[in-house]
């Protein structure tokens, strides 16, 4: 293969070596260079929920952050505003935005969300005003339905995901059923919530033709969740064609904590009634602008995006090339683990990116969401290896079409993630810690530590 | 410098004794002048910075604490997120919770800074409004000087909402806590017109521009005893700067930012919300999983972030206490030397003061010469902007417009500040560069056009 190759190669590299003669993508080089400040001996399959950050963009990011400790009102009146135009130059680029004043910086998708809600919720007007979402929404969009549209009045449809899913029509013709059911009471759908990429369980949906369906059936405004697109998928927002479109930096495209573009598309009217929720004086003068003043704060993470572009330029193929080979990487880590326990993918590889869903052994029991947390927990603090566990309640409408296992009903998925520090032996070691487990008869309720 | 006498060796007999003494003498335990620069070596040297108001400060130790937090996130994420942030947002508030003399840690919730716990607040009021717990031309209350972020966040929740506004508008220079007390007075009684409620009165403890501090404690009697629904003060600057007790002060909501005059880095505030007010139902406006929980758990998961700077104040607290007297002891020092440097500015260049020593706490307005010719707004930046590339002197200037009647005024105020990191030599740096320009004869028309 090239494993033990690789290995070798990694002797001989120094801590910080200059760059060109061993291969940037090795991901012992990255260990040693980039990202050294890794928890060592721990299999980080996880990259989905936090992200990273490699050492070129920390240093970066405490430049900027002395600068204004230095002297923060020439910071204030001279660099800042800038610096954040060039970010957000960066980021108007990366995805295709036709103009500089769609696109704004904010802390995270959760931030984007109470914004686009709190302008949709302006906009109620009839009783049966609707809000259509995905049942596996982001636990913080859910939320924020509740506080922004719920409590204004309006109603909320739940689409149901397929899981485990075979094929984009599936996905399709739930949404078609859930969109039918919300204008069956008379009533506007005033926003479809459609995620790029859901978070548990991780799927890649086809959000360009749901938006299609959505201006075919009269929607109001779509909303695009995809806080795990940038990095992972290619993104071009006027193919995609939603109103609103929302992506993570800090998860899969190296930005430290934290944060996310929100696009508003000009040829929507509403996007110049936007509000950033924290209002300063820049208030009325447009999103983008509100959002680079939010009153005093660091705003570090925002300006090193430049940065970023060159850190992901040093690999082959760029941002392009690390996607096709984290999606490679997982979908082959992915098959080898689904092999070793006997089970099977949540979905088929071409419908997932970086991360993909793998059935657990049915001999785990996972009952509940509450057993999925404690093997998630086990596998952290017994085995080193950091990855979500995600349950699968059983539904009664799928009858003989529920995912099996030659032991019995799938109940348990696991996500992983692959990003240009793992190795494979992340997976080993994952895959290994599953089969003692399931060696030992140990089943979840077992493992619960407090 | 040799003929002040020097803060940090004033012998007081009161001293708490010293955690670690390094030696066996009196007061050698605390910080030490030398030290005090090292910890803020980063700051621009060439810079006279005599604006802490505006951004604050951070030593670098606590720095240094914040970047071995931000390491240990990035380090484990998963964990540090189950295992280490609650914990350490818990620490945090039980700190500030008595620092302020809040009865009940539910009341304290730590929030990015002020603007945002405004944000808060008057978005609770615009909900009060739609619901119709509030009617169409309820009133709410504030300061003529209140802080721009406040007064457009006023407008975006509450006139937005149906809500009318009315401002109190207050003397400056300002001679007396009665001035402001009767000038609020007038506008609550205006507010109450043709049976309108007043829903809110929004007070800042010590105003932005021009800066002053206000008798808060009075003016929340006041608003009890004329039925006013709720009172929030806005003590973006209080922290650090003046007294801020809970109890005594008696608000219903009270936040005050931490990275102005509390040593933490950029950024941290804290809203109190008093248990015993009837509106219980705030919330931070970006939601997570933990809407519902209250605001102080929401407040500390607003979706993945850096909350380092939340993390970091017990190190502050540390910090503070290798001071003379602690935190006590710092706002007395900068009161004492911020008066003192604003006298000298004011004999030098002929002017005045804009308030008695008694009504400012680290900051204080100081009259420019009148022959600088400031006439706007605009004129006071571009001074400053001049101040800060010619001079090297960093400090912002209040244009303070004629009223009918008044001529050959003051129309131009500096607002000084007074850190630990500042000398006497950064006050006649500013002294100086003034006196230079009286004497070449600028106006502020030459930086028009």
């Amino acid at each position: 293969m090239g494993e033990k190759e690789e290995l070798r190669n990694g002797d001989y590299v120094a801590k910080k070596p200059k760059l060109l003669k061993l291969s940037i993508s090795d991901p012992e080089y990255l260990l040693a260079s980039e990202f050294s400040h890794h928890e060592p001996g721990t299999a980080r399959i996880n990259n989905g929920s936090f992200g990273c950050c490699p050492e070129s963009i920390i240093a970066a990011q405490r430049t900027w952050q002395l600068r204004f400790l230095k002297q923060p009102d020439h910071f204030y009146f001279s660099t800042l505003r800038p610096n954040l135009s060039k970010s957000r130059a960066v980021v108007k680029t990366l995805i295709n935005a036709s103009d500089l004043d769609e696109v704004s910086l904010v802390d995270n998708a959760t931030t984007a969300a109470a914004i686009v809600l709190q302008q949709v919720g302006r906009r109620f007007s009839q009783i049966n005003d609707t809000v259509v979402m995905f049942h596996c929404a982001f636990p913080a969009i859910k939320k924020s339905i509740q506080a922004y549209v719920t409590r204004a009045g309006a109603s909320v449809i739940e689409v149901r995901l397929p899981f485990p899913v075979n094929s984009d029509s599936e996905i399709i013709a739930e949404f078609r059923k859930g969109l039918s059911k919300a204008k069956s009471n008379g009533g506007k759908v005033r926003l479809a919530i459609i995620d790029h990429i859901t978070s548990m369980p991780s799927v890649l949906v086809p959000v360009r033709e749901l938006v299609e369906i959505c201006r075919e059936q009269g929607v109001d405004q779509v909303f695009v969740d995809a806080a795990h697109a940038i990095g992972s998928v290619p993104i071009d927002v006027q193919e995609i064609g939603a109103d609103f479109y929302v992506s993570n930096l800090y998860k899969w495209f190296f930005a430290p904590p934290s944060v996310a573009f929100l696009y508003c598309r000009k040829s929507n009217s509403s996007s110049s009634t936007m509000h950033h929720p924290v209002v300063s004086h820049e208030y009325g003068n447009g999103l983008p602008i509100e959002s680079s003043w939010i009153g005093t704060r660091d705003y570090s993470p925002q300006l090193v995006i430049p940065t970023i572009i060159e850190f992901v330029n040093r690999f082959e193929g760029g941002i392009e090339g690390i996607m096709a080979r984290n999606h490679e990487q997982v979908v082959k880590m992915g098959k080898m683990l689904a092999e070793s326990w006997g089970t099977s993918l949540g979905s088929p590889p071409e419908m997932c990116a970086s991360m993909i869903m793998v059935a657990l052994p049915s001999k785990l029991c996972v009952t509940s969401d509450d057993d999925a947390f404690s093997l998630r927990s086990h596998l952290r603090e017994k085995y080193k290896v950091e990855v979500p566990i995600y349950y699968r309640p059983p539904n009664e409408d799928d009858g003989e079409n529920e995912p099996r296992h030659k032991d019995g009903l799938i109940t348990g998925y696991t996500r992983i993630s692959h990003q240009i520090y793992n190795k494979v032996e992340d997976y080993y070691k994952f895959r290994d810690a599953i089969n003692q487990i399931v060696e030992n008869q140990q089943v979840c309720k077992m493992l619960s530590t407090k | 410098m040799a003929s002040q006498s020097h803060p940090y060796l004033n012998g007081d007999s009161n001293t708490h004794i010293p955690k670690k003494p390094k030696l066996s003498s009196l007061s050698s335990s605390f910080i030490t002048e030398a030290e005090i620069q090292s910890e803020f070596s980063h700051h621009d040297s060439t810079i006279a910075r005599i604006n802490n108001g505006s951004f604050g400060c951070c030593p670098s130790s606590i720095s240094n604490s914040q970047q071995h937090l931000q390491l240990q996130f990035l380090s484990q994420p998963d964990h540090f997120y189950f295992s280490h942030l609650k914990p350490g947002i818990l620490r945090s508030r039980t700190l500030l919770q008595s620092l302020i003399n809040a009865q009940h840690l539910d009341e304290i919730s730590i929030v990015d800074n002020a603007t945002t716990a405004a944000a808060i607040v008057l978005q609770n009021i615009a909900w009060s409004f739609a619901e119709g717990k509030f009617n169409q031309g309820d009133v709410a209350i504030m300061l003529h000087y209140a802080y721009g972020a406040v007064k457009k966040s006023i407008e975006a929740y509450l006139t937005r909402a149906g809500g009318h506004v009315i401002e109190v508008h207050l003397p400056f220079p300002v001679n007396s806590n009665e001035e402001i007390v009767f000038e609020f007075r007038k506008a609550l009684e205006k507010g109450k017109e043709n049976g309108r409620k007043v829903r809110l009165a929004v007070i800042d403890h010590i105003t932005s521009m021009p800066t002053v501090v206000i008798p808060v404690k009075e003016l929340v009697r006041i608003c009890r005893e004329e039925g006013v629904d709720q009172v929030f003060v806005d003590a973006t600057h209080g922290i650090g700067c003046t007294d801020v007790d809970m109890q005594d002060i008696g608000a219903d909501f009270y936040t005050s930012n931490l990275h102005k005059w509390f040593f933490c880095p950029p950024s941290i505030a804290f809203l109190y919300c008093r248990k015993s007010s009837q509106c219980l139902d705030l919330h931070h406006p970006v939601v997570t999983h933990e809407y519902g929980n209250g605001l102080a758990v929401e407040s500390a998961w607003i979706g993945a972030r850096d909350y380092s700077a939340q993390l970091v104040v017990p190190k502050v607290f540390e910090f503070v206490d290798r001071f003379e007297g602690g935190i006590e002891g710092i706002k007395k020092r900068n009161h004492e030397n911020v008066v003192k440097m604003g006298q000298m500015l004011a004999k030098v260049w002929g002017t005045n003061l804009g308030c008695p020593p008694e009504m400012c706490a680290s900051m204080i307005m100081v009259g420019l010469p009148a022959c600088l010719g400031i006439s706007s707004d605009l004129d006071t930046l571009k001074l400053r902007t001049h101040l800060r590339d010619k001079f090297g002197v960093e400090v912002p200037i209040y244009y303070r417009a004629p009223k009918d009647g008044e001529v050959d005024l003051v129309t131009g105020y500096a607002r000084i500040s007074y850190q630990v990191y500042n000398k006497v030599d950064d006050y006649h740096k500013f002294r100086d560069a003034i006196n230079e320009l009286v004497g070449d004869g600028f106006t502020c028309t030459l930086l028009r056009g």
